[in-house]
């Protein structure tokens, strides 16, 4: 059928001849990481570098690979009801987890999972051009509201989390009607869409603000950000929750059902390999932001994610 | 850039320099020639490498394995009709042929010097230009890339080897595969029949390698006796004479500006520019009735403008810090690894590395030549096999080519079917050229066209009034598909 099934069959057979394992033994044999993008993404990239730290903290070996399709939902579709055995965790990020299940019909939702721990999060902002003649969200309100139709946001595609930053911030805003939503494939035309002048707005996490001349326009997180103290939250200019936090986040889930011990173990490693130096290392030359959360506060958070995003979903016609 | 030059050599022309150029080309060839496994994936396996690497040598090791991974791609496409990639598709048309024709040797040497010319020229273009170009590009909006596919759409006409109703048929067939799964601007699931795993669509290198690998090992096998010579007869690269150039000199540098221009324009590639600068030599080049049976015309078409698009592609990412397609892309995540911020600043703040970069590029273009009649030389022998065991080989090589991209075991059901159905059309006289020209072009063409629509308010004449670009490009596209009538009308005059 797939190889995930064939790995869990043989995986099953050795458990068989072993004994039942238990917390105290576990990890028997080697963890599987899924990235559900192809190979040298940031994705793929951050797992790589987790993944040696992980091992060193679980006492045990931990393998990286990939399986790629339809925005992550191929792999999340295979790991979904698997063996809740602990051994294979998938790395998912809002979208995969939060978003696809609820515009596409896939076979997984929100009972799928035992979340075990995120690992990142990224607040994201609104960005225009910097030579633009917008300097503040009020600047754009009264534009869009003058010219009804003429502007147009991007993003990378539809229910990317490029999308839902600006349907966060003009459906907050109550001027989504007028104005034009412009897909791309990939953030990369995009981009270069804005800076031909064909979309005005775009937006993303504060990593890219290093890459081009953008001017942030307001930032949907619950504090203001150190790297921009006078970009203004999107609570500050009147965006209502749940609009008002958005974040690319990502972290660990297995299928649900582990046992709580194994789940609390894996949850435990995974905060001493973020907190590793290799591992801080790394986040620091890659501007990655890191976010533990252990395995009782990522479930609530996922949970809450997952209603948040539904009120986005919504409003993004989707 | 110029007055960073001597500083920048300072970095190539090192023992480590050297060797990451020399072995990162040839790497890249073989990467490229196998079946499956594109630039993309080449590029991605060799980045965890570099990471040990100083910014230099990292970056060069990439762009010699993505240089070498393009030309790589020909070498399959010509020897066994099996394109690594999707951008080596048009090298297939007329380099099996030559192949089969007892001519590998020469069809190798054809593609050798037209890829080392579209190389070299593209790094010319990369060190002298970017900015301006970069700049140019920007005016290249939804509207006009909707029309520049529809100029590579036309090239199904001149690709369709017999019946221009089939080649269509098969266009059609190609262009309608390429709108199964998620809609691009909705994102809604379409034509999945409600199957989870077609919401991502038909892999493309699933279905290429199935319809030109795996439906020639059919056809092969099933006209196969035990006493078959080998499949194709080759003992290494034999370049091109100097008077056989003759006539042939005007075609090589059309490919080449085509393969430049395109490269630098978001969201087209390396496939699109080989399929727009062979119908363009398909059109005007004075040998252009040998199309498709074995023309060395045909092939440097293809193989200038692919590899020309290697520096081309490079322009938008250096200068303004924006990919213009996955591999680029993975370029940037190498940069950003190496603890460079890539954007619009990266040449001015790093102008000796990107001077490296630049000129590093120009040598590994250089070094094509040589490394490329060297891995062929030693692939000569593995070609000398007998044909069961040649056809079982490619049939393996292509499962675990498409297997390893994505790892997702629907691809290879998708890859099998595509197989099988491609060795029942072509039985029937369908050529699959136009098939997968339609699949690789249908998104481009559907997403640009839908932005447009959404720019213009849903006025498609609004596409013509200031975009003069874009209405230059649509006479063009409409000149081509005319001009088999032309030639047809006129038959007296053309005799």
């Amino acid at each position: 059928m797939n190889n995930l099934f064939i790995a869990t069959l043989t995986s099953l057979a050795l458990t068989l001849g072993a004994g039942t394992a238990i917390a105290k033994e576990f990890p028997e044999r080697p963890i599987n990481l899924v990235a559900p993008f192809n190979a040298g993404g940031g994705t793929d990239l951050l797992l790589r570098a987790f993944a040696p730290h992980f091992a060193e903290a679980l006492g045990g070996d931990v393998f990286v690979s990939n399986m790629a399709g339809g925005s992550g939902t191929v792999a999340a579709a295979a790991l979904a009801g698997q063996k809740a055995d602990g051994y294979q965790l998938g790395y998912w990020s809002v979208t995969v987890a939060t978003i696809q299940p609820q515009i596409k019909d896939i076979p997984y939702n929100v009972e799928s999972w035992t979340p075990i721990c995120s690992v990142a999060a990224s607040p994201t902002v609104l960005f225009t051009q910097a030579d633009s003649p917008f300097e503040t969200v009020e600047d754009v309100v009264a534009a869009v509201k003058a010219e009804p139709g003429k502007y147009l946001y991007g993003s990378s595609g539809p229910g990317a989390i490029t999308h839902l930053t600006t349907v966060a911030a003009f459906s907050g805003l109550g001027i989504i009607d007028q104005m034009k939503h412009l897909p791309f494939q990939g953030s990369g035309p995009a981009l270069q869409a804005m800076a031909a002048g064909t979309i005005q707005f775009f937006g993303d996490t504060e990593l890219l603000m290093a890459s081009g001349d953008f001017r942030p326009l307001v930032v949907f997180n619950s504090e203001r950000l150190a790297s921009m103290p006078d970009v203004p939250t999107a609570a500050e200019v009147g965006i209502e929750a749940p609009l008002n936090e958005l974040y690319l986040w990502g972290g660990l889930f297995a299928p649900a059902g582990v046992d709580a011990a194994i789940t609390e173990k894996l949850s435990t490693a995974c905060g001493t390999a973020i907190n590793s130096d290799g591992f801080q290392e790394f986040a620091e030359r890659t501007s990655t932001v890191l976010n533990y959360r252990n395995t009782t506060d990522f479930d609530a958070f996922f949970r809450a994610q997952y209603e948040a995003n539904s009120a986005l979903i919504e409003a993004a016609g989707l | 850039m110029l007055q960073s030059l001597p500083e920048a050599m300072g970095l190539i022309f090192t023992f480590e320099g050297m060797m990451v150029l020399t072995l990162g080309t040839m790497l890249g060839i073989i990467l490229g020639a196998l079946p499956g496994i594109g630039s993309t994936v080449a590029v991605a396996m060799i980045l965890p490498f570099t990471l040990t690497m100083s910014q230099a040598p990292g970056i060069l090791l990439l762009l010699a394995i993505y240089a070498g991974s393009v030309y790589g791609g020909s070498i399959s496409a010509i020897l066994i009709n099996t394109p690594g990639t999707p951008q080596s598709a048009a090298t297939c048309f007329d380099g099996y042929p030559m192949a089969q024709r007892g001519e590998a040797g020469k069809a190798l040497g054809w593609a050798t010097i037209a890829s080392v010319i579209g190389g070299l020229t593209s790094a010319v273009v990369l060190i002298f230009a970017a900015p301006q170009l970069a700049a140019f590009a920007l005016n290249f909006g939804p509207i006009e890339t909707f029309t520049l596919i529809l100029l590579g759409l036309t090239c199904i006409v001149s690709v369709s080897e017999g019946s221009l109703i089939k080649g269509l048929i098969a266009g059609f067939i190609g262009l309608f595969l390429s709108t199964v799964g998620g809609d691009p601007i909705t994102g809604e699931a379409r034509f999945t029949f409600g199957n989870f795993q077609l919401i991502a669509g038909f892999n493309l290198l699933a279905v290429v390698i199935g319809v030109f690998a795996l439906s020639e090992v059919l056809t092969r096998a099933a006209a196969s006796r035990d006493d078959a010579a080998p499949l194709v007869d080759f003992n290494g690269i034999v370049l091109p004479k100097l008077h056989e150039w003759k006539g042939r000199v005007k075609g090589l540098v059309k490919s080449v500006l085509i393969g430049n221009g395109i490269g630098i324009l978001p969201g087209t590639g390396a496939a699109t520019a080989a399929f727009i600068s062979y119908a363009e030599a398909r059109r005007s080049a004075p040998t252009r009735a040998n199309f498709g049976k074995g023309e060395p015309d045909g092939l440097i078409a293809s193989e200038a403008a692919n590899n020309a698009v290697t520096g081309g592609a490079l322009v938008p990412t250096m200068a303004l810090g924006i990919p213009g397609d996955a591999i680029t892309a993975v370029m940037l995540a190498t940069l950003t690894l190496h603890g460079v911020t890539p954007g619009i600043r990266l040449m001015t703040e790093n102008p000796v590395l990107m001077a490296a970069i630049f000129s590093g590029f120009f040598v590994i273009n250089l070094m094509l030549l040589p490394l490329g009649m060297l891995v062929s030389r030693m692939a000569a022998p593995i070609l000398r096999i007998k044909e069961a065991y040649m056809l079982v080989m490619i049939t393996l090589l292509c499962t675990v080519g498409v297997y390893f991209v994505r790892g997702n075991p629907f691809d290879l059901l998708v890859m099998a079917i595509a197989g099988v159905i491609g060795f029942i059309l072509r039985r029937q006289g369908y050529p699959m050229a136009p098939l997968v020209i339609g699949m690789v072009l249908g998104p481009t063409l559907e997403i640009s066209l839908r932005q447009g629509l959404i720019i213009t308010d849903g006025s498609f004449t609004a596409f013509f009034v200031g975009h003069p670009i874009a209405g230059v490009l649509a006479v063009a596209a409409v000149g081509m598909l005319l001009l088999p009538v032309f030639r047809a009308l006129r038959p007296a005059k053309a005799a």
